[in-house]
C-alpha cells in the first residue's frame, strides 16, 4: 500500500514537471557527469595506473570494477583516465572548431570574394574523409596527443561554418541591418552589435553538437594506432588492445570501455539537444 | 540526424568486437596429407623483398627454398651441406671451400662454384642481410672450389658460409628474383600471395635428407591473428607472443622453444655535444645516461627477475650482459645481484643526481635524470618490459617514459635516446656491430678500447677459441660493456618462443637447433613427421 503510493508520488513529481524543467534537469544531470568524470581523470595520477602481474587478465570484480588487462592494469581507472583524455580533446577540439567557424562565416561576408573563397574552403575540407584528414595532420605535427587535437580540431569546423555562414547571409538581408548601413555604420560594427548577438545561440549549440564527433574521432585514429603509444590510456587504444584479447575470453576490455564511451557521447547529445531548446525555445516543437 | 548515426557507430563497434570474437569460429580449411599450414615462419613478418637471399630472406635462418654452404648442429658446431670439405688459412684471411657436385637448382641448371662466389659476392654489395665487410672477394677456382678471401682475419666467416642461400648466377635477376625464387633447398617456390601467403611443395630432386612434409604454406598472419588461426583449427603450427603462452587449445600442444633471442636498452653513453651522425644527421648522445652513475644504478636498480616473471610471463630468463646462457662465449662472471634499489639510490646521490624539487625524480646541475626508452609498437614483451622500467626507475628518482612507435620514427632516435632491441645470434660476430667503437650501428655509442682489443682478438682465433674472448667484451675481470663495467646497455631478459602445434604434426622438438633473433622454426625441417594425415 505505502509503496504503491510512493510510486505514484514519485511519477507525480517528474509529471509535474514542466517541460523546461525537465529540459534543464537533463542539462544539468549530464553536465554534472562530464564534468565529474573529467575532474576524476584530472585527479589520476598516470603513474598510478601501474603494472600488477600478480593480477593479470582478472574478470571484473569489486576491486576491479572493470576487470584488469594483460599487464595486470586496472581498467576502471584506465578508462576514467581515457574518457578524461577524450573530453579534453573534444573541448579543445571543439572550441577551436567553432573559433574557426565563427572567423570564417564573418569572412564571408565581407564581400562575394571573401565567401566564395570561403565556401571553397568548405567543399575541400569536406570534399577529403575527416579520418584521413586528421591521420594527415596529426603526422604532419609529430603525432603525440597535441597531434591528434589539432587534427580533429581543424577538420569539424566545416558543417557549423556553412550554417553560420548562411544564417548571417539571411540575417543581412534583414531591414535593420539595410538601415545600419545607410546611417554609415562600419561593418565591423554591423557585424559586432547586429549579427553576433542573433548567431550567438547557434555558435553555443554547435560547439556542444561537435563535442561527439571530435570524441568519436579522437578515438578511431588512437583506435587505428595514429597519435599514442600502444600502453598510453586512450580509449581508442583501449578499444583496439581489447580485440587481441577477445579470443582469450577477456570480452570485460572491450565490453566496459566501450560502454562508457556510448555512454559519454550520449550524454553530449542529450546535453547539446537540450540546450538547444533552452536558447531555441521554437526548436522544441520540432 | 547526427544522434542516430553516432549510436549506430558506436553500437556497431561494440557489436563487431564482441560478435567477432564469437563468430571467429568459421570453417576450417581442409588440408590433405602431408599439407600444412604455418603462421609462424618468423617473427618479423612477411619479407619486403621476397624470398632473395640477397636481399635479405632468412639469412640467420632455415632458408628453406634455398641451400646453405654449412649448416649448424643441435650442440652448435657446423657440418657440410653444400660443402664437402673446407679449409681455412692460419690467419683467418682465406677460406677455401669444395662444393658438391651433384645438384641442381629447381631450374635444372648445376649449382657450380660460380653461383657461390656470385651470391657472395651480390650479399656483399647490397648490405642486405649479414655483415659481409670483411669479405674481398669470392671466386670460383674451378666447378667445385669457391676460394673467399678476406681484408682482415675473421673467424666468424664460418658462420657466414651457413647463413647465405645459394642463389642461380646466371638467371639471378636482382629485381624479379625475389617473386620467383628458384634455390636447390627442401622446397620449391610455388606461388606468394602479398600480404597474405606463401606457398612451398617439397622439392623432388632435393640432394640431402627429404622431409616428409609435402607442402608447406606459410601465412603471414601474426600475434593475435596468428592465435586466432590455431583456435580454429586453421592453421597447424602459429607463432604467439608470450602473453598467449598459458593458453591453451583443443588439439594444439603448446612449445615453448629455448632462444637466445635477448631483449636489451641501448644506453647512450657519451653526452649531447650537438654531434649529428654522418649519413643520417641523427642526433648522438644523451646528457642524462651518458652518465655512468645513471646506467649503473638502472642495471642494478631494475629487477630483472620481476620482470621475466611478469612482463615476460614467467616464461623469460633474466639477462645481464645480453649473451643468451646457452651459447659457448656466455659469461657466468657478468651476473650481478640486481633489484638493488639502495644501491642504485646511493650510486646517484653521490654522483650528485638529487631531487631537489620534491617532485621524486632527481636532478642534477638543473638536468632532470628523464630519457625516453623507445620500443617497437607491434611487439607486446617489448611494451611490457619498457613500461616495467619505466615503473621500477620510478622508485629510484630516474624517469622513464616509454614510447611505443615504429622503426622508422624509432631509429632517428637510436643514438640519444634508449631503444629496446632484440638480439641473438649463433655468430658471435654479432656483438662487434653491438659495441665496436668504429661500427656503424653500436647505438650506445660504447669505446671502450679493451672492449676493441678483445674482439680483434677473438677474430683471428678459431672459434672455439674465440670463446673467450667474445666472453670477455662484456666482462674481463676489470671492464666490459657489462653492468660491472661500463653498463652501456640494460639487458633484460631471454625470451622463449611459443608455438601452438596441431597435434597432426610433430615438429621434433628435440632435434631443433637453438632459436636465434627472428626465430628458426624450420631449422630441422628435416626431421618433421605427421602424425595424423588430414584435418
Amino acid at each position: 500500500m505505502d509503496k504503491s503510493v510512493n510510486k505514484t508520488n514519485k511519477f507525480d513529481i517528474l509529471g509535474s514537471m514542466n517541460l523546461r524543467t525537465k529540459t534543464l534537469l537533463a542539462i544539468g544531470l549530464s553536465v554534472f557527469i562530464l564534468v565529474l568524470v573529467v575532474i576524476i581523470s584530472f585527479f589520476i595520477d598516470p603513474s598510478s595506473i601501474t603494472t600488477d602481474w600478480s593480477v593479470m587478465n582478472k574478470p571484473p570484480s569489486l576491486e576491479h570494477l572493470f576487470g584488469t588487462d594483460w599487464m595486470g592494469r586496472d581498467m576502471f581507472t584506465r578508462t576514467l583516465k581515457g574518457l578524461g583524455l577524450s573530453v579534453q580533446i573534444g573541448f579543445f577540439a571543439s572550441v577551436l572548431s567553432s573559433i574557426i567557424a565563427v572567423a570564417l562565416a564573418f569572412l564571408s561576408s565581407f564581400n562575394k570574394y571573401l565567401d566564395s573563397f570561403v565556401s571553397w574552403l568548405i567543399d575541400v575540407f569536406l570534399s577529403i574523409p575527416h579520418l584521413l584528414l586528421i591521420v594527415l595532420i596529426s603526422i604532419a605535427l609529430g603525432g603525440g596527443a597535441f597531434g591528434v587535437l589539432v587534427g580533429v580540431a581543424f577538420t569539424h569546423w566545416t558543417s557549423l561554418a556553412r550554417v553560420l555562414r548562411a544564417e548571417i547571409k539571411r540575417i543581412k538581408t534583414s531591414e535593420f541591418v539595410t538601415i545600419s548601413e545607410e546611417l554609415g555604420k562600419s561593418k565591423f560594427w554591423i557585424a559586432r552589435k547586429q549579427i553576433l548577438p542573433l548567431v550567438f545561440s547557434q555558435v553555443i549549440v554547435g560547439t556542444i553538437l561537435i563535442f561527439p564527433h571530435a570524441i568519436m574521432h579522437e578515438a578511431s585514429v588512437t583506435f587505428l594506432g595514429f597519435g599514442l603509444s600502444p600502453h598510453e590510456p586512450a580509449i581508442g587504444i583501449i578499444l583496439s588492445e581489447s580485440m587481441k584479447y577477445l579470443a582469450t575470453g577477456n570480452w570485460w576490455l572491450a565490453l566496459f570501455p566501450g560502454l562508457s564511451l556510448l555512454i559519454l557521447v550520449l550524454l553530449f547529445d542529450i546535453a547539446g539537444e537540450n540546450i538547444k531548446k533552452m536558447l531555441d525555445p521554437a526548436s522544441a516543437n520540432d | 540526424m547526427n544522434k542516430k548515426i553516432i549510436i549506430g557507430a558506436v553500437v556497431a563497434l561494440i557489436v563487431i568486437i564482441i560478435g567477432g570474437a564469437l563468430l571467429m569460429g568459421g570453417t576450417t580449411t581442409e588440408r590433405g596429407p602431408g599439407e600444412i599450414v604455418v603462421a609462424a615462419y618468423s617473427h618479423g613478418g612477411e619479407p619486403e623483398a621476397g624470398f632473395d637471399p640477397i636481399a635479405g630472406w632468412n639469412y640467420y635462418a632455415e632458408p628453406l627454398i634455398q641451400s646453405t654452404l654449412l649448416k649448424m648442429n643441435t650442440n652448435g658446431t657446423y657440418s657440410n651441406d653444400l660443402a664437402t670439405d673446407y679449409d681455412i688459412s692460419d690467419d683467418y684471411k682465406t677460406y677455401t671451400v669444395k662444393i658438391r657436385d651433384d645438384v641442381k637448382f629447381t631450374d635444372g641448371s648445376d649449382l657450380t662454384a660460380e653461383d657461390v662466389a656470385f651470391t657472395f659476392n651480390a650479399a656483399k654489395e647490397s648490405g642486405a642481410s649479414l655483415d659481409l665487410s670483411a669479405l674481398d672477394k669470392a671466386e670460383a677456382t674451378d666447378d667445385n672450389t669457391v676460394k673467399f678471401n678476406l681484408n682482415k682475419s675473421d673467424s666468424t666467416f664460418l658462420d657466414k658460409m651457413a647463413y647465405i642461400g645459394i642463389v642461380p648466377s646466371d638467371s639471378y635477376n636482382n629485381e624479379t628474383y625475389g617473386e620467383n625464387p628458384i634455390g636447390s633447398g627442401p622446397y620449391k617456390f610455388v606461388q606468394w600471395d602479398k600480404g597474405q601467403q606463401v606457398i612451398l611443395e617439397k622439392n623432388p630432386d632435393y640432394y640431402g635428407k627429404m622431409p616428409e612434409i609435402e607442402k608447406i604454406t606459410i601465412l603471414f598472419a601474426q600475434n593475435e591473428a596468428a592465435f586466432n588461426l590455431a583456435k580454429n583449427g586453421e592453421a597447424d603450427i602459429v607463432a604467439v607472443p608470450l602473453e598467449y603462452g598459458k593458453e591453451t587449445i583443443d588439439g594444439y600442444t603448446m612449445y615453448l622453444q629455448d632462444t637466445i633471442d635477448v631483449r636489451g636498452v641501448s644506453l647512450p653513453s657519451v653526452p649531447d655535444t650537438g654531434e649529428v651522425s654522418e649519413e643520417d644527421n641523427y642526433t648522438i648522445g644523451n646528457n642524462v645516461t651518458s652518465d655512468i652513475a645513471v646506467r649503473k644504478a638502472l642495471n642494478y636498480g631494475i629487477n630483472r627477475t620481476a620482470l621475466a616473471e611478469g612482463a615476460l610471463n614467467g616464461l623469460g630468463v633474466p639477462s645481464y650482459d645480453g649473451i643468451a646462457h646457452q651459447l659457448p662465449w656466455a659469461n657466468p662472471e657478468a651476473a650481478i645481484e640486481d633489484g638493488d634499489v639502495a644501491y642504485a639510490n646511493k650510486t646517484l646521490e653521490e654522483a650528485g643526481w638529487v631531487d631537489s624539487d620534491g617532485d621524486g625524480i632527481r636532478e642534477k646541475n638543473g638536468t632532470k635524470a628523464s630519457f625516453k626508452i623507445y620500443y617497437s609498437a607491434s611487439a607486446p614483451e617489448r611494451q611490457a618490459l619498457a613500461v616495467g622500467v619505466s615503473e621500477q626507475a620510478k622508485q629510484f628518482g630516474i624517469d622513464v617514459e616509454a614510447v611505443g612507435a615504429e622503426w622508422d620514427e624509432i631509429y632517428p632516435n637510436q643514438y640519444s635516446q634508449g631503444v629496446l632491441w632484440g638480439y641473438g645470434s649463433t655468430d658471435p660476430s654479432d656483438m662487434y656491430g653491438e659495441y665496436y667503437s668504429s661500427s656503424d650501428f653500436n647505438p650506445a655509442r660504447v669505446n671502450n678500447s679493451a672492449v676493441d682489443s678483445h674482439m680483434d682478438a677473438a677474430f683471428s682465433e678459431s672459434r672455439e677459441d674465440s670463446y673467450k674472448d667474445w666472453s670477455a667484451v662484456v666482462w674481463d675481470g676489470t671492464t666490459g660493456t657489462s653492468p660491472k663495467g661500463d653498463a652501456n646497455w640494460l639487458w633484460l631478459g631471454e625470451i622463449k618462443y611459443g608455438y601452438f602445434v596441431n597435434e597432426r604434426v610433430d615438429i621434433s622438438n628435440d632435434t631443433a637447433l637453438l632459436q636465434p633473433h627472428g626465430g628458426d622454426l624450420f631449422s630441422n625441417i628435416y626431421d618433421w613427421t605427421m602424425t595424423n594425415s588430414t584435418a
